[in-house]
């Protein structure tokens, strides 16, 4: 079973839809098998350690969401059978499951979109979207803000110990510290803009922004979806259906 | 209209914008390393976006804030996702507010700043109302609690919320994004094409 | 096939309030041949050469400019309206800013350019092999372009432009954050593209152009005051005292004197310069 990004994506799509017209007590079950999809199937294993660890941290952020979220949801929101009563605080059954309900389907949007970006390199992802014909424009953008990225962290830190040397406020009080953000800010966007300048007259003096339909990579032929993505629409599309059924035949 | 739409944008993505608008994309993922290293309690992660709006224009804009919350969401964040609509009207609204020439005189920017917190606080209520319970795990998830403890439904109250907050993080963002774009050398500023609407006398824009 | 360039009377204001940047230059240079072009910073050299590549009208529209600029077969009346890549090819001044930051490897940087003018990675990967073999940066084809040195970077942006195969180059100050070694192999690059390309370089310094340029041109704030062959300029190089930095100048002669096109004449003007000093 192959599942390129084609597949993830109709994945993510699937679980999206199940997200918002499936009963909490079907998203569970489905929350919990995307989690754990991070762990049995090979396709979705973190990419990086960077990847790991957010995904432990959503793990930790999940427990905290579903508790938050029912608590408060069944204390504040009054309706149904009062389920106990803890140090004289009330909890209701209608706002437990709403809480439930919301965070299902918080839980279930967020873990279909974690899974996916965990286990498929960003530069990966970029070549897909080029491929799916996405503007030449558009995915030098997001090429270059990684390159960025890579660069401002130590960018910033020499901005600052500059002005901090030059003697900016760093570490006064708020006001003054507040100001100082305008004299580390300024330099940095200064700096971008020179070299922005520069980077856009390298790219046209090579030829991108002259001939953007020459793009990056050809876009390629429409393939035909492998099964697995096939599969996967055709489940969205039944769910989808069921769904407007349901709704229809309540009225 | 499609055609209209990339038209637009190609417009506004000249050579130079390109880089720019990728650099502001990052500034807005790692500001935050600059407001912790000064222990300012604000986010400003849409400053790149702001910069993007006044200086290129609003099209580049929403595709900057776009970006931007695609790759916190790609880093270890998905909830950046659903917030998508959001950074859609700051740019836009932002970007066209910058045409207008609200971005010459800073008083017009502290207003400018606070409508656009209060849009951005009336977008983003039924997002954290419907898909967060008005849970959004920071510190103001007490406030949400305080409006919904007096009686208020969850929408009223993450409104009430992002009322309180929002309007001051617009404020402080269009603030500091008219001191940074004033100190600039306006020679550099030309080549990028939101650079006429820093300049006193208005410029038309081609649509 | 390189390509002639005639500019003729091109003068060139940024804006309606501002200085000349150039003033009515005319320059006439042979196709296949070197040109150093000389001057201190504002002179007016980067100028030209955004002129040639034409994106000088682009960048400045509200600029005030007039003459003619000839390259090869087409004349502009006086700015291109295109980017006349890769028919002419400008290395920037900063060879880091000149690649693109968006390739993981060397040799995908250099396929960049290609795919930019829509020629498909298998056919150009072999091109590409042959280029990183001649510059010498054939060993570096699979790192990762942030990892070079300066030397190493220079050679890479200088690939990334002759891939195209221009009919004109043109070189931004390309020495400007080099080392002895690396100036020595650029100039042996560009002493290998003679005859096959037109080859203008601008610098502030005269040591690395004046021994491989077929024409020494002097600017100064925006005018000519030379144009003509190293030998002349080196007989009144004390004239541009005021503009080029005379430090340079025994070096320059001394490589002249190696250069065996030169040899005769260098020795001469050797000793006549050692005498005026």
């Amino acid at each position: 079973m192959r599942l390129d990004i084609s597949s993830k994506l109709a994945l993510v799509l699937l679980l999206w839809v199940c997200a918002f017209t499936l009963e909490w007590f079907v998203s569970v079950p489905l929350l919990v098998v995307a989690a754990a999809a991070r762990y049995l199937v090979p396709a979705f294993r973190p990419q990086s350690h960077r990847a790991n660890r957010a995904f432990n941290k959503f793990l930790l952020y999940s427990v905290a969401i579903l508790v938050l979220l029912t608590a408060l949801n069944a204390l504040l929101m009054p309706g149904g059978d009062i389920l106990f009563t803890l140090a004289g605080l009330k909890f209701h059954h209608d706002g437990l499951m709403f809480g439930i309900r919301t965070a299902a389907r918080l839980l279930l949007l967020s873990v279909s979109i974690l899974i996916f970006f965990i286990s498929t390199p960003l530069p990966d992802f970029i070549r897909f979207l080029q491929q799916k014909g996405l503007p030449s424009q558009l995915i030098l953008i997001l090429l270059l803000t990684l390159h960025f990225l890579d660069q401002l962290p130590e960018r910033i830190n020499r901005v600052f110990v500059a002005q901090e040397a030059r003697g900016a406020p760093v570490r006064a009080g708020v006001f003054s510290r507040a100001k100082s953000l305008v004299s580390i800010l300024s330099p940095l966007v200064l700096s971008s803009i020179v070299e922005s300048i520069d980077r856009g007259t390298a790219l046209e003096v090579r030829g991108f922004l002259v001939r953007p339909e020459a793009s990056l990579v050809r876009v390629q032929a429409r393939q035909k979806l492998n099964p697995v993505s096939l599969t996967l629409l055709l489940l969205t599309l039944g769910v989808l259906f069921l769904f407007l059924l349901r709704w229809l035949l309540a009225f | 209209m499609l055609n209209s739409v990339r038209g637009r944008i190609a417009n506004e993505m000249t050579g130079a914008a390109l880089p720019f608008v990728a650099f502001c994309i990052a500034l807005n993922l790692t500001v935050g390393q600059v407001t912790a290293a000064l222990k300012i309690p604000l986010y400003l992660d849409s400053i790149g976006t702001v910069l993007v709006a006044v200086l290129v224009g609003p099209w580049s804009a929403v595709i900057a804030g776009s970006f931007a919350n695609l790759l916190a969401a790609a880093f270890g964040n998905p909830s950046m996702m659903f917030f998508i609509p959001v950074v859609v009207v700051i740019g836009a609204f932002t970007g066209y507010l910058a045409r207008a020439g609200w971005f010459r005189r800073w008083y017009l920017v502290a207003l400018g700043g606070i409508l656009q917190g209060i849009l951005a606080a009336i977008v983003s209520a039924p997002i954290s109302a419907y898909l967060f319970g008005g849970v959004m795990m920071t510190g103001t998830d007490f406030l949400v609690l305080y409006f919904r403890s007096v009686g208020n439904t969850l929408l009223n109250s993450v409104f009430y919320q992002g009322l309180t907050s929002d309007p001051v993080d617009k404020l402080i963002t269009y603030l500091l994004v008219f001191f940074i774009t004033r100190s600039l050398p306006r020679r550099l500023l030309s080549r990028l094409r939101g650079a006429s609407n820093l300049k006193e006398t208005p410029s038309r824009h081609a649509p | 096939m390189a390509a002639r360039i005639l500019i003729d009377r091109f003068s060139f204001r940024y804006g309606p309030d501002l200085p000349s940047a150039l003033a009515e230059v005319s320059l006439d240079i042979a196709p296949g041949s070197c040109c150093g072009i000389l001057g201190p910073t504002g002179a007016g050299k980067t100028t030209l050469l955004h002129a040639l590549v034409g994106i000088l009208g682009r960048h400045h529209p509200d600029s005030i400019h007039a003459g003619t600029i000839r390259v090869g077969e087409r004349t502009f009346a006086p700015l291109p309206d295109e980017i006349l890549f890769p028919k002419v090819g400008l290395v920037l001044q900063d060879p880091f800013v000149q690649l693109s930051g968006v390739r993981d490897t060397v040799s995908d940087e250099v396929l960049f350019t290609l795919e930019n003018l829509g020629i498909a990675s298998e056919v150009a990967q072999s091109r590409v092999a042959a280029l990183l073999r001649e510059l010498g940066i054939d060993h570096l084809a699979s790192r990762q372009p942030s990892t070079l040195s300066g030397g190493e970077t220079q050679r890479l942006a200088l690939a990334t432009m002759l891939i195209a195969a221009p009919e004109v180059l043109l070189l931004d100050e390309p020495t400007s954050a080099l080392d002895t070694s690396a100036v020595e192999r650029l100039r042996q690059i560009i002493e290998s593209l003679h005859s096959r390309t037109t080859v203008i370089i601008t610098d502030t310094q005269i040591d690395f152009s004046l021994p491989l340029a077929d024409q020494i041109v002097v600017l100064d704030a925006g005018n000519l005051r030379f144009d003509g062959k190293p030998s002349d300029f080196t007989s009144r190089m004390n004239e541009f005292g005021d503009v080029l930095p005379v430090r340079g100048w025994r070096e320059a002669l001394d490589r002249l004197a190696e250069s065996s096109a030169m040899q005769s004449h260098a020795a001469d003007l050797l000793g006549k310069a050692l005498g005026k000093t």
